[in-house]
């Protein structure tokens, strides 16, 4: 029992996430995704700092290890919008250093060079991701399957879509996943959310990480090794998370959700 | 629109006679081939005949000696309405009352056309409608209804995207379409629904809660705010009584909550039952209500507000609150194999918070069964699951003995739980749901209540059940 191992592992990790606007994007029960995080991390023995970020305060980035963004209504994504315009440079560069970014519903489309709306108003985005969103005239509504590439071999994503935008990608992201079943990004490209370093955004609204405990895993991951901590993850008891995938799969694919989603 | 104005008696030629009576014929023979086919469609029959006649909705509202009364938000209208109509009938109304639960225009057609006699003509001088808030400004238009409630607005359905903005603006515009001398019924509460303008020309009669503490604790409001509907700031609220209702204001322009004329000024519950304390515009009011909950205080207000607001005395609207049966599905409390089942619906998050803190309650043990299902009745997505303070049952868990959950979507209810801080041992997972239920029961010892939260077609399916198992309703039973 000599020095530095035992030092390292007296050295509790500790990761700094951060939730913009609690109050204000949480549509959907996007809160379930910071619960996941949160709990998850504390089942694996991971020190959590969470810090919500109300309107009006500014986001640490020399702190923040994982930032998640939930979607909201037009006036409150208006308002994130404004605030995060202001720090689109020290965002950027957090991105490029490796920081973990999940957004989710109109935070998603928030991301790219614009949206344009339905009577083609073009309103600019953050121009943090290579792409764009226009409004379509039909919502894009279901439950949701895509195969998802950060693993080798791919595993499944499931969620609940619910958005009027069509986001089509550029060549500077890769999609989050291809859709096995649902509309994903535009309805016609069997694409899903966008993947650029480690910043993720996706349709796939409210609780997508309980249901997705390797996607929650992944997060909590890659935002430990952005401050250069080394973890070994635990092996969680994970049945009731993997039952709620394999149902929302099944449900997915039968042919009764899929007729209705094509009414939707 | 329709030809006639409400409160004249219609003035037809014989072939639009000849189309009216052929409609309410078509609705009411599709009615009866439906109900026999087993599929109890309401809004078939309505969509039908007013294809065949698209004034019959005015013409047949015209009958009604005293108009009508619409209720509108995204919950308790089935209660408000109901609790409403059970004063008026106790005030010597013949009121009709779209039972049904199916509230939308062609919903509405079809229980008129079920409530009329062969040849078109209503029985009775009042109908209390509840109406959905998309609806709404169309039945405005074509009912020149009397008076209006507005119950709330709370982020409810599968699309929420800006679907606060459209509710407001849905109900604005029904507000600017009624005719003179109708009346306003708005929760004071409510901002969403307090700062909506237009409806100059009617009364308005605003209800609230006056009282020194909120009548539960709520300590997760994350995710219940809404900003000024003038200005899209901030609210600041000097008391919450449940989720974004309250006592607030604007730092930003001055909006603020207006002095509600019906107020409730004291409430105490015991034992399934809220003894209120309300000031109608002054005179004090004092009954006994047979159902539990915050949302249903703001029922009962708002059901006292519209009587008062239709000129009921106070003692009248006191005995028709006493009398009051629940409606359909809301809290109720029945009788089985020596137990006592207290079910209450849960239709969104809002619904399931406003039921927790009385689930909190059960002393000394808590037997709890939960069933969620995702049929079209009941939405698909089930992502509201998550704004649901489940916490608040991790809070107690150690008085919690009996904790089953079922349901189509019963995976997603039980990583709910777990998440929310509940041993995964501890909650017992049975997709089957009549051995949830019976599994559930058996556990409740003898004497002792369960606990039972479905949402929509989970409720219809445990009633059917509880109907075959005999099930009593021991309480306020034929009110």
């Amino acid at each position: 029992m000599r020095d530095s191992p035992t030092g390292r592992e007296l050295k509790i990790a500790r990761i700094n996430i951060y939730h913009l606007y609690p109050e204000h994007l949480n549509l959907n029960g996007d809160r379930g995704n910071i619960l996941a995080l949160c709990e998850r991390a504390r089942w694996h023995g991971l020190a959590v700092n969470l810090v919500p970020v109300q309107p009006g305060e500014t986001i640490d980035f020399g702190a923040c290890d994982l930032l998640f963004m939930g979607g909201g209504g037009d006036a409150e994504q208006n308002m994130a919008a404004a605030e995060l315009k202001k720090r689109r440079r020290d965002m950027q560069q957090a991105i490029e250093a490796g920081m973990v970014i999940l957004a989710t519903g109109g935070s998603y489309q928030l991301f790219g060079h614009y949206y344009t709306t339905l009577r083609g108003e073009r309103m600019p985005g953050l121009e943090l991701m290579d792409l764009y969103t226009e409004a379509g005239g039909k919502r894009l509504t279901g439950n949701i399957v895509v195969s998802c590439g950060l693993w080798d071999p791919p595993r499944t994503l499931v969620g609940f879509e619910n958005h009027a935008g069509r986001t089509c990608l550029g060549k500077g992201v890769q999609p989050l996943g291809r859709v096995l079943h649902g509309h994903g990004n535009n309805g016609s490209d069997k694409t899903e959310g966008a993947v650029y370093r480690h910043a993720i955004g996706s349709y796939m609204h409210g609780p997508l990480l309980p249901k997705n405990p390797w996607l929650t895993d992944y997060l909590l991951a890659k935002a430990l090794a952005y401050r250069g901590q080394t973890f070994t993850f635990k092996e969680l008891d994970q049945s009731f998370e993997e039952q709620a995938h394999q149902t929302a799969v099944r449900l997915a694919g039968s042919r009764l959700h899929r007729w209705h989603a094509r009414r939707a | 629109m329709g030809k006639n104005r409400s409160g004249e008696m219609p003035t037809t030629g014989k072939s639009q006679k000849l189309k009216i009576i052929s409609s309410v014929w078509l609705g009411k023979a599709m009615m009866a081939l439906t109900r026999l086919l087993g599929r109890g469609g309401t809004t078939l029959p309505g969509r039908a005949a007013l294809r065949l006649y698209p004034g019959l909705l005015p013409y047949l509202a015209g009958h009604l000696r005293h108009g009508s009364l619409l209720v509108t938000g995204t919950n308790g209208k089935t209660t408000t309405a109901a609790l409403l109509t059970g004063i008026l009938r106790k005030a010597g109304y013949r009121c009709i009352y779209n039972q049904s639960g199916s509230n939308m225009a062609w919903g509405v057609t079809s229980s008129l056309i079920g409530a009329s006699s062969w040849g078109g003509k209503l029985p009775g001088d009042l109908a209390v409608m509840e109406v959905d808030e998309g609806a709404f400004p169309a039945l405005v238009k074509s009912l020149h209804p009397r008076g209006m409630v507005l119950t709330n607005i709370f982020s409810d359905q599968l699309d929420r995207y800006g679907e606060i903005d459209a509710i407001q603006k849905a109900i604005g515009k029904g507000l600017e379409a009624a005719g003179e001398g109708s009346f306003q019924v708005i929760n004071a509460d409510d901002p969403s629904l307090a700062g909506i303008e237009g409806g100059s020309r009617g009364e308005r009669w605003y209800f609230g809660l006056e009282l020194e503490l909120a009548p539960e604790r709520s300590e997760n409001e994350a995710g219940h705010s809404q900003p000024c509907p003038r200005c899209r700031q901030k609210l600041h609220y000097d008391q919450r009584f449940l989720a974004h209702l309250g006592r607030y204001r604007c730092p930003a322009c001055g909006f603020k909550r207006p002095a509600p004329d019906v107020k409730l000024v004291g409430c105490s519950t015991r034992r399934g039952a809220t003894a209120l304390e309300l000031l109608v515009r002054g005179e004090p009011l004092r009954t006994l209500f047979p159902l539990i909950g915050t949302y249903n205080l703001y029922n009962a207000l708002a059901a006292a507000t519209a009587a008062a607001a239709m000129g009921v005395p106070a003692a009248e609207i006191k005995t028709g609150l006493e009398s009051a049966a629940p409606s359909f599905g809301r809290m109720e409390r029945l009788a089985l194999k020596g137990r006592s089942v207290l079910m209450a619906l849960v239709k969104n998050a809002a619904g399931a918070n406003a039921v927790l803190p009385t689930v909190q309650e059960q002393q000394p043990e808590i037997h709890l069964l939960a069933a969620i299902n995702d049929k079209i009745a009941d939405g698909t997505d089930v992502s509201w699951l998550w704004d649901v303070d489940f916490e608040r049952l991790a809070a107690v868990a150690e008085r919690i003995k009996g904790l089953t959950v079922t349901g189509l979507r019963v995976w997603d209810l039980a990583v709910r739980l777990k998440y929310a801080g509940l041993a995964q041992e501890t909650i017992r997972v049975e997709t089957n749901f009549k051995q949830a239920f019976l599994d559930a029961l058996e556990r409740t010892p003898p004497g002792a209540t369960l606990f039972v939260m479905p949402n929509y077609t989970a409720m219809l399916a445990l009633r059917r059940l509880l109907n075959d198992m005999g099930a009593r309703q021991p309480y306020w039973e034929g009110a």
